[in-house]
C-alpha cells in the first residue's frame, strides 16, 4: 500500500484523524475567506456582492469581516 | 488569585499568551506556560537549568510541540487529499508571501484573549496551593513550575520526554519557593 493510501485509510477508520481533518479544513476555509474578502473589498466589491458570492447574508459577512478590513 | 502573583509570575502568564499567539494555538496549556517560564529570568528557569535541563532545547521542543497543535494541520489535510504546500503556493501567488499564516494571525488577532485549558487553570490553582504549603506569601515562577509539574500534565510530559529529572527540578524549585 502506498503511503498516501495508508494515510487515507487511517483517515477513514479513525474518528480522531477524521475530526482533525474537518477542523483543519474549517481553519483553511476561514483563512482563505479572510484573504478573499479583504481582496474583494480592495477591488471595490460591496458587502452585498461578497455575501451573495459566499451564500450568506450581508449582515453575516459584514459582522464577521468589517473590523479586520 | 492573581493579586498574589509576583510581577515575574504575572509576566509569565502574559508571555504564555504571546507564545500561544505565535504558534496560532487555540488554547493555552501548560507547555505554553512552561516556555514563558523557561524564557523569562526567574526561579523557574534557575531550577530548570540547575536541575540539568537544557533550557534552550526545552524551549525549542515545546514550541515545536505547540505548533504541531496548529489547527491547519498538514497531515490531517493530506489524509483527505489536500496538499497544503500546493494550497500555500497558489494562495501566495495571489496574496503574497506568507498570506495563509497572516490570515491565521488576522483570525486569532480578533480574539483579545486566548483561553487557558482546564489543565492550565488547574496548574495555576496548584501553584497557589504550593505557595500556601511552603508558607510563601507571594506566588512566583517557582510555584508556577511546581504547579505545572505536580501531576500528570502536558508540561511534565514534555520535561520527562526530554530526559529531565522532574523530581530533582521540583526539589530545586521548592528550595527557592519556601518562605524566607
Amino acid at each position: 500500500m502506498s503511503q498516501q493510501a495508508l494515510v487515507a485509510s487511517a483517515a477513514g477508520d479513525d474518528p480522531a484523524a477524521g475530526l482533525r481533518a474537518v477542523r483543519a479544513l474549517r481553519e483553511l476555509a476561514d483563512r482563505l475567506e479572510t484573504l478573499q474578502v479583504e481582496r474583494a473589498r480592495r477591488l471595490g466589491w460591496s458587502w452585498q456582492e461578497i455575501a451573495e458570492a459566499l451564500g450568506v447574508s450581508r449582515q453575516a459577512v459584514h459582522k464577521k469581516h468589517h473590523r479586520r478590513i | 488569585m492573581f493579586e498574589r502573583f509576583t510581577k515575574e509570575a504575572r509576566s509569565a502568564v502574559v508571555d504564555a499568551q504571546r507564545v500561544a499567539r505565535a504558534a496560532h494555538s487555540d488554547q493555552i496549556d501548560g507547555r505554553h506556560l512552561l516556555v514563558a517560564l523557561a524564557e523569562g529570568a526567574g526561579p523557574a528557569r534557575t531550577a530548570l537549568s540547575d536541575g540539568g535541563v537544557d533550557v534552550a532545547e526545552l524551549v525549542r521542543r515545546a514550541r515545536t510541540a505547540v505548533e504541531a497543535g496548529d489547527a491547519l494541520d498538514p497531515g490531517a489535510l493530506a489524509a483527505v487529499g489536500i496538499d497544503l504546500d500546493e494550497v500555500t503556493r497558489r494562495t501566495e501567488a495571489t496574496f503574497g508571501e506568507g498570506a495563509l499564516s497572516r490570515a491565521g494571525r488576522v483570525l486569532r488577532g480578533r480574539r483579545k484573549h486566548i483561553p487557558f485549558t482546564p489543565d492550565a487553570k488547574k496548574s495555576l490553582e496548584l501553584a497557589l496551593r504550593e505557595a500556601v504549603r511552603l508558607g510563601a506569601r507571594e506566588i512566583h515562577g517557582g510555584h508556577l513550575l511546581l504547579g505545572l509539574t505536580r501531576g500528570e500534565s502536558p508540561a511534565r510530559r514534555l520535561l520527562s520526554d526530554g530526559g529531565a529529572d522532574v523530581e530533582r527540578v521540583r526539589h530545586l524549585a521548592e528550595g527557592s519557593s519556601r518562605a524566607a
